[in-house]
């Protein structure tokens, strides 16, 4: 396609590109997203188009094929949908193709082994948006993933891309910064910081240059928003930030994306180019006298490159370390010029904000948190994946409606929000509306969006213990808290778990939190107390049992437990005394077995095969 | 510049508009304690966390270190309150446990009343010698020799400065700037026989042409003649007999 030059060309061309798409036309979309290739998805693809072939289908004509971003569904993977029936094949192998095309795509059929069922209704659901993992979502941030080809611009174009940004161009770019102020949007990377506000003060400060970045470093384990946003949408991003640049006066935009998402950078540099191609990035951009590009630079995998400050001296090319932020980024950011740093969920809801007006997007959400959020729903539920909703949505309504509940039918206990250094919020606020200033209330926090359930089953001092070593491995080493004071928390945890605590530890604990909370150098230092001060607020009883009584309630710290079997259900069955690597269980065939508790390594093997539940811990 | 006044501990102190809240309290007589700060190192300061005081601005306290907060117009400083003395304590603390053997650390500590930790210490293969990880070595290297010989390696607790991968540096000119600004005397530097030794490098030293007492590497001398055209039979004397 040649290069736009007008709005009026790129009106019409959307126009022809939708002409040319027939909407009754069988579609098969398979998920190409990193979990689904993970599952498999290549080859399932790869037996689509050689069925097709074998079959003498004439594509986009007889049948619509592509591969698509992640559908968020990612434990079900690979993911199959076929169009225009709205039909959701889970789990899909190779094997399954040629029955797919034979029964559903040419008789209609749906194949029941492949639909979704309900682990608590039993139910058996066949249509995509029907399924409660769907049904209850807000998609505004990923409008496209999944039905989209992330490589095809003109997928993008036709689902109304770049329509936001030509509707920018002809605005004042005060306005679009009035327009984001108004809509509430606040930054999606973890500070919860209001868009608008941080585009005027770039803005106001006087400088020949400016920057916009995005920054695509997520780190926090088990979150993958940003990435799917990257992989499966990478236009939007794109979209957003040429209309930041305008806005705040900008002529070069960088996009920071961690190495270990090379599926994100792949079809980012391919969205780049065919937006440079298009004309969307370069010079003159869609006639207009406004010039901007953008770079990517690839992270090299600290976490602390998540932080803002340690993000700009990496993109540098300097050691990514943070810096005192007294003098803001936006006034002095990357070489020292004033910059715009957003998130990528952040930059992806711009478009749809400046399309559909600030008050449209203001619709959603709640009263300091507007709009809706990308949430990566992970743990002991039975749906795991990436969910968006609109801010407000109650702790119990994620878990329960969405999440479908707690795996294996055990007791919720808690949820851990906000990555590493969130904090724990236990069943009692099971109400608490998630938005950013209930979570910071309740001593955790809204972070990139990371939601990780917990059961009965989860200690919560080896919880806390666990995300202090993380953080302890990932501190940068610049500032005396983070550094020094991280290891010796971990220190003290690994001993409360292991049955050295002592009864001073708690208060010990509560002063390096505060050494940490105010005196750490960057937000990751004095934000890494939460896993610990929260979960002293919320489960002292727990801290009390490991230090007092030496037990852990949870059954979960090696050296508090003992694993027993009970006479009353064991029926002697001897697979317990044949898994056991240490070879401590006795027993004859049909009698009561017996654990060595002198040669246990309490490993939980012969709990985990055990038929009668026979093996307990105490 | 800018003239701007604050208060600090309820004295009206007169600065300028980005000058550091330390230098102007040390310019009116006010202690604070700081160990990676050096004034004439523009990017030191901000780790050690040991100077941090209470800023009071826009109807907002938070604490701050005092070594790069900028002074501006309507800034209340408090530097002795229980909150400042408190996470001071708590950080002298940490510095103990990590550096045990340090002097330097050990009577600041004192002043805080920090006697010892409760913590477990850097000891035995763990030891950091008495290096506080603080940066002004490698600093100094880059911002005031210009040779950037050692840098600060790995993360985390174990950061620590160094040549690359602890091997003898070429770019290294044994002045020892970095051993004069490191404010725990954690870099060994020994002159011995006309000959010095710094990170794990041994450096000829030239003889005093008067006193025959060697006082400088040759390569430190060649390094100056080579950046500055300074004639090469300035170094032929000692500082004493120039």
């Amino acid at each position: 396609m040649p290069t736009i030059v007008s709005f009026d060309q790129l009106e019409k061309n959307r126009e022809k590109l939708r002409a040319s798409v027939n909407p009754e036309l069988s579609t098969i979309l398979v998920c190409f997203g990193t979990g689904c290739q993970a599952n498999g998805a290549r080859n399932v693809a790869s037996a689509f188009t050689e069925e097709i072939k074998k079959q003498g289908i004439e594509l986009n004509v007889e049948l619509g094929f592509k591969t698509t971003g992640c559908h968020g569904y990612c434990e079900n993977g690979p993911l199959v949908v076929l169009r225009p029936q709205d039909i959701l094949y889970l789990r899909v192998k190779p094997e399954d193709v040629p029955e797919i095309i034979e029964k559903s795509v040419k008789q209609g059929i749906v194949i029941e082994r492949l639909i979704y069922k309900d682990v608590n209704t039993k139910e058996e659901i066949a249509q995509y948006h029907s399924i409660p993992f769907y049904s209850y979502q807000k998609r505004i941030a990923l409008r496209n993933i999944g039905n989209i080809d992330p490589t095809s611009i003109e997928d993008y174009l036709i689902q109304d891309g770049y329509k936001g940004l030509a509707k920018a161009l002809m605005m004042d770019p005060d306005a679009i910064i009035k327009e984001i102020e108004e809509s509430g949007l606040r930054g999606r990377g973890g500070g919860g910081f209001p868009a608008g506000s941080k585009w005027r003060s770039c803005k106001s400060v006087e400088s020949d240059v400016r920057y916009v970045m995005c920054n695509g470093d997520e780190g926090d384990p088990g979150a993958f928003m940003d990435r799917s946003i990257m992989e499966g949408d990478p236009h939007s991003v794109i979209e957003g930030m040429i209309i930041g640049a305008y806005a705040i006066g900008a002529v070069s935009g960088y996009i920071y994306v961690r190495d270990e998402y090379p599926l994100a950078v792949k079809n980012l540099q391919i969205a780049i180019a065919a937006a440079r191609e298009m004309g969307f990035l370069g010079k003159n951009i869609l006639g207009s006298k406004f010039n901007f590009d953008i770079k990517i630079t690839r992270g090299g995998g600290a976490f602390v490159c998540g932080e803002s400050s340690a993000l700009m001296r990496s993109l540098e090319g300097k050691v990514g370390e943070p810096r005192a932020k007294y003098i803001r980024s936006v006034e002095k950011g990357l070489y020292d010029k004033p910059s715009v740093l957003n998130n990528v969920e952040t930059w992806n809801n711009v478009p749809m904000i400046i399309l559909n007006g600030s008050s449209w997007y203001a619709g959603f959400g709640t009263k300091g948190s507007k709009g809706t959020k990308v949430f990566s729903l992970v743990g002991k539920v039975n749906n795991t994946g990436l969910v968006e909703v609109p801010m407000g949505i109650t702790i119990r309504d994620l878990v329960e409606k969405i999440g479908g509940g707690i795996l294996g039918g055990k007791a919720f206990k808690a949820v851990q929000t906000g990555g590493p250094s969130g904090g724990c919020i236990p069943k009692e606020l099971a109400d608490l509306p998630i938005d950013f200033d209930s979570l910071t209330k309740a001593g955790s926090m809204m972070g990139s969006g990371g939601i990780i359930v917990m059961d009965e089953n989860t200690c919560m001092v080896d919880v806390a213990k666990y995300f202090i070593g993380f953080l302890a491995e990932e501190s940068c080493g610049k500032c005396t808290p983070c550094r020094d004071g991280l290891p010796r928390m971990h220190k003290i945890l690994t001993a409360i778990t292991e049955g050295r605590g002592k009864d001073s530890d708690i208060e010990t604990l509560e002063e390096l939190c505060d050494v940490l909370s105010y005196g750490a150098l960057c937000g990751l230092g004095s934000s890494a107390a939460n896993p610990v001060l929260s979960t002293i607020r919320y489960f002292k009883d727990e801290y009390a049992a490991h230090i007092r009584d030496k037990k852990c309630p949870a059954g979960v710290c090696k050296e508090l437990i003992t694993y027993r079997i009970d006479a009353k259900f064991c029926t002697g069955c001897t697979l317990c005394a044949k898994k056991c690597p240490q070879e401590c269980i006795t027993g004859e065939r049909k009698k009561i077995h017996v654990i060595d508790e002198a040669k246990c390594i309490k490993c939980g093997i012969c709990k985990d095969v055990c038929k009668f539940n026979a093996v307990m811990i105490e | 510049m800018e003239k701007v006044a604050i208060t600090i501990n309820g004295r009206v102190c007169d600065g300028y508009r980005d000058q550091s809240v330390l230098n102007l309290a040390r310019e009116n007589g006010i202690h604070i304690p700081a160990l990676c700060y050096h004034p004439e190192l523009v990017s030191s300061g901000g780790s050690c966390r040991v100077c941090l005081v209470e800023a009071h601005q826009n109807g907002r306290m938070r604490l701050v270190t005092s070594c790069n907060y900028p002074v501006r117009e309507g800034l209340e400083i408090k530097t002795d309150t229980d909150l400042v003395k408190k996470i001071r304590r708590g950080v002298m603390e940490l510095l103990l446990s990590r550096v045990p053997d340090s002097d330097v650390i050990r009577d600041m500590a004192a002043m805080d009343g920090i006697t010892e930790t409760r913590f477990f210490k850097d000891e035995g293969k763990d030891s950091r010698g008495k290096c506080i990880a603080c940066a002004l070595c490698t600093l100094v290297c880059e911002e005031v020799v210009g040779v950037c010989a050692i840098s600060m390696l790995n993360r985390g607790r174990d950061k620590t400065p160094g040549t690359p991968y602890h091997k003898s540096s070429n770019a290294c000119i044994g002045c020892g700037a970095c051993a004069y600004v490191c404010p725990t005397g954690a870099i060994s530097l020994v002159d011995e026989d006309g000959t010095r030794t710094i990170w794990d490098k041994k450096f000829s030293m030239i003889k005093c042409s008067v006193c025959g007492i060697p006082h400088i590497p040759e390569i430190q001398a060649d390094w100056i003649v080579k950046t500055t055209g300074k004639d090469r039979s300035f170094f032929d004397k000692c500082p004493n007999h120039r």
